[in-house]
């Protein structure tokens, strides 16, 4: 059974219209990249998604129950649904293992030990243990990336959502991050990845969405939809990257 | 230089006869600003959040009108208390409340009133700082507590009040010395701080000048010593610029035996909204 249902999702600013009716599904396992230029949509869709913005219309179905409508505990949904940002969004005022921990205590009701000992697996998981006492402004953008998917994966989350995150990293530090989405793929970790790395959607995702003008223009296998796309506003976005 | 002299006997002789009770005046001074900031802090603290509670469109009705009632109420609040003179607040409580209540309710103690009219009054100053230092904090600190699940009140607890004062930990001080300064209108209702001190001593001693100057160097220790206390804790509050990396393993014994906890599946978990 799919995780995720998106259906007929729609998101207005006032007069402008983000998203035009928005139809994927996500299933156990998948790794999904939603690519496309700046403004098509794609980061108000995964923010629709987390409910960081509420959809103006259509239906999120989380196994199959609709959590975009009123009386939905949004705080208890996001704790199982992950997000990584692309500014990072660590917390200034803890140490990079609080980050971890905080979520754990407070949201989760973990005991502090356990909430210690789950926060080390994951941190180490990205190779950030030895830094655990650092405060955010003390590491490097790859770095903080890497203590926010820490972060998130300590909640044991069902699926993670990442908005862009390699976008705000210089070149010598996005490979740190890439590698340790890779992993997290190759571990059936179920993945929503909106990026501008092709490379990545190419080869780590099993699906990939092509979205332009707040429309999904084109969806499929990365084979099929790099390999051979049907049309030709995803042939002219593709090109572009290519000459890149 | 005779005129220094002159103004060395004359502080030594008010000294010597009234130096307690200035030295008491201090006492209370200190005390004064030290329970009335930190209590403002407190409503300055609780106004401000109130005041940041955010509502949607998708919210209820009811729960938006309940939120606008109390902004307007923090509103009516905070200008009417920052729009009037303290010394004008201090007369109109003191002597108001027996006023309209026959006499039968009064404060009991000028110390009361004191620190009640200093608290509202810095309350009101300190709410609009705190929402300053809320708005200051960066939006995305909420959303990476959203993200993580928390709700609003653990997000506010947890994330951006302990930034929020930082960011207005300079206004705090601010408040302070303004109201070891500012406390010196309390005399009006009879307070003894250090300046009444200087009143009883100029009335029987004629020697204004004089006292006038222990007052002047007085008041500034105060606030000098105040303002490198709080510069310390400032810095303090900072921590540390540098952190240790911890070279050994911090997984080497737990290492294979430690296997992550199970979640409660989706909407069977029994918690606050």
């Amino acid at each position: 059974m799919a995780i995720l249902e998106i259906r007929h999702l729609s998101k207005s600013f006032g007069q402008h219209q983000v998203l035009k009716d928005i139809d994927f599904t996500v299933n156990p396992g998948d790794v999904t990249s939603i690519i496309g230029a700046s403004g098509s949509g794609k980061s108000t869709l995964l923010r629709c998604i987390n409910l960081l913005e509420t959809p103006s219309s259509g239906e999120i179905l989380y196994h199959g129950k609709n959590v975009a409508g009123r009386g939905i505990n949004a705080p208890e949904y996001r704790s199982h649904v992950g997000m990584v940002f692309q500014s990072f969004n660590l917390f200034n005022n803890m140490t990079v293992l609080e980050n971890c921990m905080v979520g754990q205590i407070k949201v989760l009701k973990r005991s502090k030990e356990e909430a210690r000992q789950n926060a080390l697996l994951y941190l180490d998981k990205v190779g950030m243990a030895p830094y655990i006492n650092a405060k955010p402004r003390q590491i490097s953008g790859g770095q903080k990336q890497r203590v926010a998917i820490a972060r998130a994966l300590a909640m044991n989350p069902e699926m993670l959502l990442f908005d862009e995150p390699t976008s705000a990293l210089d070149p010598e530090m996005v490979g740190e991050v890439l590698t340790v989405m890779q992993q997290l793929a190759k571990e059936g970790m179920t993945m929503l990845v909106v990026t501008h790395e092709m490379a990545f959607a190419k080869d780590v995702s099993n699906h990939v969405v092509y979205m332009a003008d707040g429309v999904i223009c084109e969806q499929g296998t990365p084979e099929a939809l790099f390999g051979n796309p049907q049309k030709q506003e995803t042939k002219d976005f593709l090109s572009r990257f290519n000459k890149l | 230089m005779e005129k220094l002299i002159q103004l060395a006997t004359d502080i030594g002789k008010l000294w010597a006869k009234y130096g307690s009770s200035y030295l008491a005046g201090i006492r209370s001074t200190l005390v004064l600003a030290l329970v009335a900031t930190a209590i403002g802090c407190v409503i300055g603290f609780f106004c401000g959040v109130l005041n940041t509670i955010p509502y949607g469109p998708n919210d209820p009705p009811v729960k938006k009108f309940f939120l606008k009632l109390i902004r307007a109420i923090v509103r009516v609040y905070v200008e009417v208390f920052r729009g009037t003179p303290m010394v004008l607040q201090a007369v109109f409580l003191y002597y108001g409340l027996p006023y309209f209540t026959d006499g039968n309710l009064r404060f009991d103690s000028v110390w009361a009133a004191a620190i009640l009219v200093v608290s509202i009054n810095t309350g009101a100053y300190m709410a609009e700082s705190v929402r300053g230092g809320i708005i200051s904090v960066d939006p995305g600190q909420t959303e990476g507590a959203k993200a993580i699940g928390m709700t609003h009140v653990q997000t506010m607890v947890n994330v951006i009040l302990p930034q929020a004062l930082r960011n207005i930990m300079p206004q705090i001080g601010n408040n302070f010395i303004i109201n070891v300064k500012d406390t010196s209108v309390m005399f009006i209702i009879g307070f003894p701080d250090f300046f009444a001190a200087h009143r009883a001593a100029v009335g029987a001693s004629y020697l204004y000048f004089p006292s006038a100057t222990v007052e002047m160097a007085g008041y500034l220790c105060m606030t000098l010593v105040a303002s490198f206390l709080l510069r310390a804790l400032e810095k303090k509050m900072d921590g540390a610029s540098d952190y240790e990396l911890v070279q050994e393993d911090p997984l080497v014994m737990t290492a294979g035996t430690y296997s992550h906890p199970n979640r409660a599946p989706f909407g069977e978990q029994n918690r606050e909204v």
